[in-house]
């Protein structure tokens, strides 16, 4: 293989690690700002370094590209799209089928700001539609979220194996910020895993058919097939949880970030611990299934503080107050619109938390 | 379906499956030699199914199959032809 | 030589086909088809290479009768699923049945890119004139004037537009290589009591013909005008009369281009 540029922008940098890992397919429609990731991708076709790839289509729209996706998914081929929020909301339908339809599917979306049209800058308000199944009838995805440039161009690896491992579409939560955010790029050379594709429609041998159909007409065959997705998410929960501590040891606060807020907050935590205070940050690399069996371990090692710093109204904050139930005092830093907390506003917010009287639950802990 | 008979039988016959069929009446308009018809009994599924029956009114069975091809519900399950 | 007298099989059982008992109504033509789907599939040795895609409406089971690989689609979608299958994997023959709703109305998109673009996939349109499934509505394909469960006084056309011809939708543009309309009922003829079953002859030429053109490279699309005697709310035969009067004249059947000539031959 050849050396990849060492100086790439996240797009670029995520489009570079879906070749790696042995990108067959992908289909797209443009959109601010992930457009990066069709156009690295729409010059690599047919190129040697990257035998595996052949299919590069614009597809005429958000649905039309989720279901080219589909559809190459159903032939065991590796595939991907990419999109941001306006687009996202048009591809839920698709994931919803790939989900009951029990494909391996990368979706990555560049969140951009705001509902409806918003703006082009960065938000992470994105993060219920994808972590929650966007689409309709109950399914889950596996979400990452990468929080620097180097990441963008590891997680598609990751996000194939695990499609593949659990059949399932993953999404590739990022943002505007880390899309256009360029640095440099160590990437290691691997080669594409190899999985199982028994399963895929490509024609009939014998006796032996698939058919991959997300239609269950018998009640029966219907509630079997949704307990048996259950029960994979309920696995996946329990077996593919990642994350990142940095100096969470002996933190008073606990931050808790994922993607360009993780970048904020590890700067925080380097500033306020020269500043004497005892500050940590946890960084979900799995925003689906959230690491909250991390969050479990230091509520149980003694911390009774997190501050969930995120770019939209509070979502995340849900499932670490879910995590810590009760046990710890768990408060939200928010920036919308595309703008960012500034660092005088974290270091507000964790002194204010510092000095906060200890919660309650931890002081009938400390009594007993 | 090979068996010795004598070339009294009829030139062709036509095999169905009573229980898959739904009485559409379809097979029954295309065979002009009118073969066809739906018997006054049900089926299991609660239909008049069709029945081959030797002596048309109107001419003998060619095997032209037309019952076959029109059939939705896979019923007409085969076209033989008297050989040789 | 013995005088010995027997039976040959001249059409029987296809192994392309599962034996389950169909959902559809007595005497749909989405039955007929399936049959000519499975002979053509034969005729051309296809089953071990054939994907079929199944969309949302009536059409949504076929995998249950076609007995090869499948994958369903979303409501429409089923153009470009199939288009996904078949760039991942040329050597597949891909196919897909639609509604006139699925293919016409909520899948208009899907299925005017993919032939534009001359994707090399094969699309059979069941056009009954009405959304069979969810129980008798206004489809894109209704004619003027036909009650349906939307348009109780009949369909009218100064507010819901003309009948969709998507055959000749498609005709305008460069992509497809082959686009035929077979009117698949029993037709009526002179004779009161007896009908022809030319439609079902010519379908399962026009399939076979499809295949042909996506092996060569084309986009295929067939046309089926078909019927729905239960929405319609006729009997079966007098469904057939309808669309032989009605359906034919607002969709004519025909040959409207075979760039690779697969019929001259």
């Amino acid at each position: 293989m050849t050396a990849l540029p060492e100086f790439l922008k996240g797009n670029e940098a995520l489009a570079y690690g879906a070749l790696r890992a042995g990108l067959t397919a992908f289909y797209g429609y443009p959109i601010t700002p992930s457009s990066e990731i069709p156009e690295t991708l729409a010059a690599k076709v047919g190129r040697p370094e990257f035998p595996r790839f052949r299919v590069f289509l614009q597809a005429a729209s958000e649905l039309e590209a989720i279901n080219l996706a589909i559809g190459t998914a159903a032939t065991g081929a590796r595939t991907m799209t990419a999109t941001s929020g306006p687009g996202f909301s048009l591809k839920q339908e698709g994931i919803s089928y790939a989900a009951a339809m029990e494909l391996p599917l990368l979706i990555v979306n560049v969140n951009r700001a705001g509902p409806g049209l918003g703006n082009l800058g960065p938000e992470q308000s994105d993060y219920f539609q994808a972590t929650r199944g966007g689409g309709h009838g109950g399914y889950r995805t596996i979400v990452l979220a990468p929080d620097s440039v180097p990441e963008m161009a590891r997680l598609p690896a990751l996000a194939f194996s695990l499609a593949f491992r659990y059949r399932t579409p993953v999404i590739v939560l990022t943002d505007a910020f880390l899309g256009q955010l360029k640095e440099d790029l160590p990437v290691p050379d691997v080669a594409p895993e190899e999985w199982d594709t028994s399963w895929a429609a490509t024609g009939a041998r014998g006796p032996v058919r698939h058919v991959l159909s997300s239609l269950h007409l018998e009640l029966a065959d219907q509630n079997r097939h949704s307990r048996h997705l259950a029960a994979k998410y309920a696995e996946i929960a329990r077996t593919e949880q990642r994350s990142e501590d940095v100096a969470t040891d002996d933190a008073d606060v606990v931050l808790v970030a994922f993607g360009i807020c993780a970048r904020l907050a590890r700067a925080a935590v380097g500033s306020m611990r020269a500043r004497g205070l005892r500050v940590g940050l946890l960084r979900p690399i799995t925003l689906a299934p959230f690491p909250r069996d991390r969050i479990d371990d230091l509520v149980l090692s003694g911390v009774r503080r997190f501050l969930v710093l995120e770019l939209n109204h509070g979502q995340m904050v849900d499932d670490v107050a879910l995590a810590a139930a009760g046990r710890a005092e768990v408060r939200g830093l928010t920036e919308v619109g595309g703008l960012l907390p500034t660092s005088a506003a974290i270091g507000a917010a964790v002194e204010a938390m510092a000095v906060s009287p200890t919660p309650l639950v931890a002081a009938e802990e400390v009594d007993a | 379906m090979v068996a010795t008979v004598s070339d009294a039988l009829p030139r062709a016959h036509v095999s169905v499956d009573a229980e898959r069929c739904k009485g559409c009446d379809l097979c029954v308009v295309v065979c002009a030699p009118r073969n066809l018809r739906l018997r006054p009994e049900f089926n299991r599924a609660g239909y008049h199914p069709v029945e081959f029956r030797y002596q048309g009114d109107r001419g003998e069975c060619t095997a032209c199959g037309l019952c076959y091809w029109v059939c939705p519900d896979f019923a007409i399950t085969s076209v033989d032809r008297r050989v040789p | 030589m013995s005088a010995a007298v027997g039976y040959a099989t001249k059409w029987g059982a296809l192994p392309t086909l599962t034996g389950a008992p169909t959902h559809y109504c007595a005497g749909c033509e989405h039955g007929t088809l399936t049959r000519l789907l499975a002979s053509a599939i034969e005729a051309r040795q296809a089953r071990e290479r054939a994907v079929l895609v199944s969309s949302v409406g009536c059409s949504v089971l076929a995998h249950e009768y076609l007995n090869v690989d499948a994958v369903q689609a979303p409501h429409g979608r089923a153009p470009a699923v199939m288009a996904g299958i078949k760039r991942a994997r040329p050597d597949l023959l891909v196919f897909g049945v639609q509604g006139d709703g699925d293919a016409v109305s909520i899948g208009l998109l899907e299925l005017v890119n993919a032939a534009n673009r001359g994707e090399p996939i094969s699309i059979f349109l069941v056009n009954n004139a009405i959304y069979g499934m969810t129980g008798g509505q206004m489809a894109p394909t209704t004619p003027a004037g036909m009650v349906t469960t939307t348009t109780p006084n009949g369909r009218d056309v100064a507010t819901t537009g003309r009948p969709f011809d998507a055959t000749r939708l498609l005709l305008g543009l460069d992509g497809p290589a082959y686009l035929r309309r077979v009117f698949l009922p029993v037709a009526p003829t002179g004779s009161a009591d007896v009908f022809n079953a030319r439609g079902a002859l010519d379908g399962e030429a026009a399939i076979r013909h499809a295949f042909e053109v996506q092996e060569r490279g084309g986009f295929s699309f067939v046309e089926f005008v078909s019927t729905c005697w239960v929405n319609w709310k006729v009997s079966i035969l007098e469904s057939k009369r309808y669309a032989a009067r009605v359906l034919a004249p607002l969709f004519p059947p025909g040959l409207y281009r075979d760039r690779f000539g697969v019929e001259a031959r």
